[in-house]
């Protein structure tokens, strides 16, 4: 019996997708985390209990640009907060997918919003997403530091964005091959993840900690 | 006030229970259908066309239904087809212009539509079903049509 | 029956009037979403022609197509389409059996070789050299070669002769195969569902009948008159999908207020069908009206594309119904051990380039 597109893309392209994810992800964290931070040689300036909680302090005051730099790049950032909180809302919030992640991991589902207004999110999310490239090629300093990862991930996160809204919308194709197209590009994503710049999910926060905690051992909490 | 003091609205060929005024206008999808009716009737004097609208076919909603048979409102003849199961067709207040309903033998609506006629297709006899009945009679009477006549009838 | 007879001399007949044929004809082309003025015209054509032949052949079936086809249990305006056509051959309405009935099929297929209508429903089976399904001592697939050679049109009625339906799913222990399967050289119409709709049915031999033509077809070679729109598309509960309500189990709120079926795994947006629009029974009623998800029953292998109670956008994990939690688990608890290896291994070869570094 041959197997058709939706099948295979909820069934053995997801549970592959996941394999990978989970395998790639505590791989990089642990191939990062075990590592040895280079000695410090110098006197600690504070006791251990101060700089790791300087360090956590850290990890919210470098989520928004310094005074001095916010004019240069508050908009950039704020573009950033926006478009994530876009795609929490359409992930979280909505019928079918709340349907989907309560399915695989077996819990209860939770309230969510008129498909209508996830539309609506899901579009203003994709046009502040658009922005984000624009402004990437559009700055010259953003071009220079821009690599292959930077934009595949871009493609690879439009990609399941565009599909969703299209399946939503019941546009282009029959609704089946649409959900199986979504699926797959949610499968893509998932076995991306671990080998390009979104595991910035699991490293930003003890990054932004670990500087923190660095500095505050040198005297120069930030 | 006297008699004359009430005020008289003649409408041409006034059928009995005309379609009254509405206050606010009509639905956009009303208007549809109703100039959708009038480019009927105008086929209908100019050329002789006769035009079927099926209601169901239509995105109506139950307001929009009511709506449409209040601006058609009611005319003088009532027709009660008995055919495999009971259809009725109903003359609006808009000469030619008859609001048929066909119902199966479980009384379950198989059809309804909007017909544009002088008098709807389906009621008139057929010419050939003319013409066997015609012989029929005749066999029964006993008599011969008379020569040239497409009935034959007995000897 | 007289297949010499025309149509109109046949509803004569049967005491059916030409204006009851006219309503009959009005019903199926408004079904059909046809312009309504084409009822007369059909309802005049078919009566001057002479009663097309049909010869009905059931296979490996359940007998709920023919049942749908027949609405044995009262008679309705689609009845008339018996005295439309001339059912020639069937052998679970017909009076003969035995030889008599073989060689009423045989006569009927020898006179009226190349035109008559060959409607099939049910799988064919072909393991077992085919004798899984026998009759008069031959095989479903033969018996099938044998009547599509003279057949003008094949109507595969029902999702089993259309796609396998029930019999071709896992494991197929008879090897079943749909009409299109065993036959590649006649026009074939899929009329597909589990059973299809009786009007649907009618109204595609109604058509075809009147106009000699095929209707526009899918790619599933389905009538697009009927086939074209999803449940969901014409779904009455359509504005509680939009509006995000759906309703959890079948006794909850949302299942008493009437609420989407989505998560309780309809498959409307993904079935091709006039169940929400023709509806069952002339009009009762369809599935989601009665409180239960769309099976896809219309679908070609929807048996085996399960999830019958979940939302299809879920996960294909474990077995259907069950938590999908404990063998996401364990795969997920193999998959970090099998990272958290690759991640110390890494680690170590990292410090290992630290510690020369340093020595340098």
């Amino acid at each position: 019996m041959s197997m058709d597109w939706l099948s295979f893309a909820r069934g053995p392209a997801l549970k592959v997708a996941i394999g990978v994810f989970f395998v790639g992800v505590v791989w990089r964290i642990l191939g990062f985390a075990l590592l040895r931070i280079r000695r410090e040689h110098s006197r600690p300036r504070s006791g251990l209990l101060r700089y790791v909680s300087i360090g956590l302090f850290a990890t919210a005051t470098r989520s928004w640009p310094h005074p001095q730099f916010v004019k240069r790049t508050g908009a950039g950032e704020a573009l950033g907060y926006s478009y994530h909180m876009g795609l929490f809302a359409v992930i979280l919030l909505f019928g079918p997918h709340v349907a989907f992640l309560c399915g695989l991991l077996g819990i209860h589902p939770w309230p969510v919003l008129p498909s209508s207004v996830i539309t609506g999110i899901a579009v203003v999310t994709a046009t502040l997403f658009a922005g984000v490239l624009y402004r990437r090629l559009t700055s010259r300093v953003m071009r220079l530091l821009s690599n292959f990862d930077d934009y595949f991930t871009w493609f690879i996160t439009m990609l399941v964005m565009c599909t969703g809204l299209a399946t939503s919308a019941h546009l282009g194709a029959r609704y089946e091959t649409l959900l199986a197209i979504h699926i797959l590009s949610v499968d893509a994503l998932l076995i991306w993840f671990p080998f390009g710049k979104l595991m910035h999910a699991f490293y930003i926060m003890p990054s932004r900690a670990l500087n923190g905690a660095i500095l505050a051992r040198k005297g120069a909490p930030t | 006030m006297r008699l004359t003091d009430i005020a008289v609205r003649v409408e041409d060929g006034a059928p009995i229970a005309a379609a009254p005024e509405r206050n606010g206008g009509l639905g956009g999808g009303v208007t549809a259908i109703l100039a959708e009716i009038a480019a009927g009737l105008e086929r209908l004097t100019i050329a002789g066309n006769t035009a079927l609208i099926d209601l169901r076919s239509l995105p109506l909603s139950p307001d929009d239904r009511e709506e449409l048979r209040l601006a058609l409102g009611h005319g003088e003849v009532t027709a009660t087809l008995e055919a495999q199961g009971i259809s009725t067709l109903r003359e609006t207040a808009v000469a030619g212009v008859w609001w048929t309903e066909h119902r199966d033998q479980e009384g379950a609506l198989t059809a309804e539509l909007l017909d544009i006629a002088l008098t709807p297709p389906i009621l008139a006899a057929h010419p050939s079903d003319v013409v066997m009945a015609a012989a029929a009679l005749r066999r029964r009477l006993g008599t011969t049509s008379p020569p040239g006549s497409p009935v034959k009838g007995a000897a | 029956m007289n297949s010499r007879a025309t149509v109109g001399e046949m509803l004569r007949q049967h005491g059916v009037s030409r204006r009851g044929f006219v309503k009959f004809c009005t019903a199926t082309v408004t079904a059909m979403a046809l312009p309504p003025w084409l009822g007369a015209a059909m309802a005049e054509q078919l009566s001057k022609g002479p009663r097309p032949s049909v010869i009905y052949l059931s296979f490996q079936e359940c007998t709920g197509c023919f049942e749908s086809f027949m609405r044995s249990f009262s008679p309705t305006i689609e009845h008339l389409i018996f005295d439309v056509i001339s059912l020639d051959y069937d052998d679970t309405l017909m009076a003969a059996s035995g030889d008599a009935s073989e060689s009423a099929m045989a006569t009927a297929m020898k006179d009226n070789f190349g035109n008559y209508i060959l409607i099939v429903d049910g799988s064919i089976p072909t393991g077992a050299s085919g004798a899984c399904c026998t009759a008069g001592g031959r095989s479903a697939e033969a018996t099938l070669r044998e009547a599509a050679k003279g057949a003008r049109v094949i109507l595969a009625v029902g999702t089993c002769s259309a796609f396998g339906g029930i019999p071709f799913a896992n494991p197929n222990p008879t090897h079943a195969w749909p009409v299109s399967g065993i036959v590649g050289d006649k026009p074939i119409v899929n009329v597909s569902g589990c059973p299809p709709i009786p009007e649907v049915i009618t109204g595609t031999l109604l058509q075809f009948v009147t106009t000699g033509q095929i209707p526009d077809l899918d790619e599933y070679r389905r009538p697009k008159a009927f086939f074209g729109n999803s449940i969901h598309d014409r779904c009455y509960r359509r504005p509680f999908f939009d509006a995000g309500q759906f309703a959890k189990t079948f006794d909850d709120e949302g299942a008493r207020n009437g609420w989407c079926l989505y998560e309780l795994g309809c498959k409307g947006p993904t079935t091709y069908n006039a169940c929400a629009t023709l509806k069952w029974n002339g009009g009762t009623s369809f599935p989601i009206e009665s409180g239960h998800g769309c099976l896809g029953c219309s679908e070609p292998n929807f048996w085996d594309k399960g999830s019958f109670y979940e939302a299809q956008s879920t996960a294909m994990w474990g077995r259907e119904g069950e938590s999908q939690r404990k063998p996401l688990a364990e795969f997920a608890g193999a998959a970090i051990a099998a990272g958290a290896v690759l991640g110390v291994a890494s680690a170590g070869a990292g410090r290992l380039r630290q510690h020369e570094r340093e020595k340098k």
